[in-house]
């Protein structure tokens, strides 16, 4: 499913032209006709929030559910690290990082919520990086599952970094998530490097208040069952640039389409995946609340007792509306 | 124009229980001029159980040394709050939860929140 859209070139993107040349902090960027967000971390979280469940009229944080509890909160990262100290973000200092526990299959997500003004083509860029954390005395990483031999060029710890995904929570009347995840290991710890998406909408807090659904602290809350999982494209290998301490940023730009309900492309660095036939899962029953939810969250899931990270230099989200 | 200041508070324990030894998740504040941490109890279980705890700081997230000797010592439901001063670049609440009578069932345990509070 990689991209044959007739002068796709992931290289050139196909949207140069307005302003943005004359201001370094866009040019990096290909948005769409209108800015609807753009998130410095250097200045700020810019309202990316932890993920939490729902909870009860009491405000009793007990009734939340048990897998949608301990998301964990960004971090403003100077991404410091143990060998070199501050290694900085892409501009300035400070990125926005999201740490999972070491835990495997812990999950951390943050989340960064907005309504639609209208119908259209909504855009999603980044620029990324991804991370296991380096082996000290405390947290025995070197020792946790998927570490491999150290070869003086693969690093142990890439293959103890699980999976990061990007994703929406959307609601027109019908309520839907288009979602992308890099798999970069499986739960056996093995190398896959793969694009994937869920087949099934992700179980809410509702449905387990209903009795239908009871999900375990570390479960997978966009799709708990690894068979639901799909793979698009062909498989991608990213710049982890050989030791848990060096960051090397990555862009991605993810184009979806509200009028359709619809996955549109992906493009992370020169790879381009044509999404336009991914499915998008629906929830079959309509949910009230949520006119007009247009969410957006990154999240990352350890599949080894190592802490996962993944750090956000910048964000811009636009729109054709 | 002048720049806002910024801040931010961070919930790094949530109706968690903690029992014996515990640590908070490494946090970054770098970029904070000001760390405050509210410890809130919401409840203890077991006989006599207090939660002991000092305030930890690190050069990288990976290995932590006192701050210094000041202690927070809790025996009882309720809110507290103790400042923190010149940290570096992490900080995280280590410390104990332990009881001092008859051992119940469950053993000794504390359910709190834990915020962080940082300002620029």
């Amino acid at each position: 499913m990689t991209s044959a859209n007739p002068g796709a070139d992931a290289s050139r993107p196909a949207r140069p032209g307005v302003a943005q040349w004359s201001d370094p902090n866009l040019s990096r960027f290909n948005p769409l006709q209108r800015i609807l967000v753009f998130d410095a971390f250097e200045s700020g979280t810019h309202g990316w929030v932890e993920l939490l469940g729902n909870y009860d009229g009491n405000a009793n944080l007990d009734t939340l559910d048990d897998h949608m509890h301990d998301f964990r909160p960004p971090q403003l990262s100077s991404c410091q690290f143990f060998d070199v100290g501050t290694h900085g973000a892409m501009s300035g200092t400070y990125a926005l990082k999201i740490a999972t526990r070491p835990e495997a299959g812990h999950t951390a997500v943050a989340i960064r919520r907005l309504t639609m003004a209208a119908r259209g083509r909504v855009q999603f860029e980044t620029y990324f990086t991804y991370k296991a954390e380096a082996a000290s005395e405390e947290n025995q990483a070197g020792l946790q599952a998927g570490a491999t031999t150290w070869d003086g060029n693969i690093h142990p710890s890439e293959g103890q970094f699980g999976a990061l995904t990007v994703a929406t929570d959307i609601d027109d009347g019908v309520r839907y998530h288009c979602v992308v995840r890099y798999l970069n290991t499986d739960m056996q710890n093995q190398m896959r490097r793969q694009w994937v998406y869920p087949g099934v909408p992700e179980p809410t807090s509702r449905e387990r208040v209903a009795g239908k659904v009871k999900l375990p602290r570390r479960a997978d809350f966009t799709a708990p069952n690894p068979e639901d999982w799909h793979p698009f494209g062909k498989p991608q290998e990213f710049c982890y640039n050989e030791v848990p301490t060096k960051v090397n940023w990555h862009y991605l730009r993810w184009l979806i389409d509200t009028r359709t309900r619809s996955n549109v492309e992906l493009q992370v660095n020169d790879q381009l995946y044509d999404m336009r036939d991914v499915p998008v899962p629906t929830y079959d029953e309509p949910y009230g609340s949520l006119h007009n939810l247009l969410n957006f969250y990154v999240s990352v899931r350890t599949h080894s007792n190592v802490r996962n990270f993944v750090f956000l230099d910048s964000i811009l989200i636009s729109v054709d509306w | 124009m002048a720049t806002m200041q910024n801040s931010l508070t961070a919930v790094l324990e949530r109706n968690a229980i903690l029992t014996g030894e515990f640590a908070t998740e490494p946090y970054e504040v770098a970029w904070a001029r000001e760390a405050r941490w509210f410890i809130r109890i919401l409840d203890l279980r077991g006989t006599e159980t207090h939660l002991e705890a000092k305030t930890q700081i690190s050069p990288d997230g990976l290995r932590w040394c006192d701050l210094d000797e000041s202690k927070i010592s809790l025996r009882e439901p309720g809110l507290t709050s103790r400042p923190v001063r010149e940290f570096g670049g992490w900080l995280r609440l280590k410390g104990v939860v332990s009881g001092g009578g008859k051992a119940t069932k469950d053993g000794a345990g504390a359910k709190v929140m834990i915020y962080l509070v940082l300002k620029s």
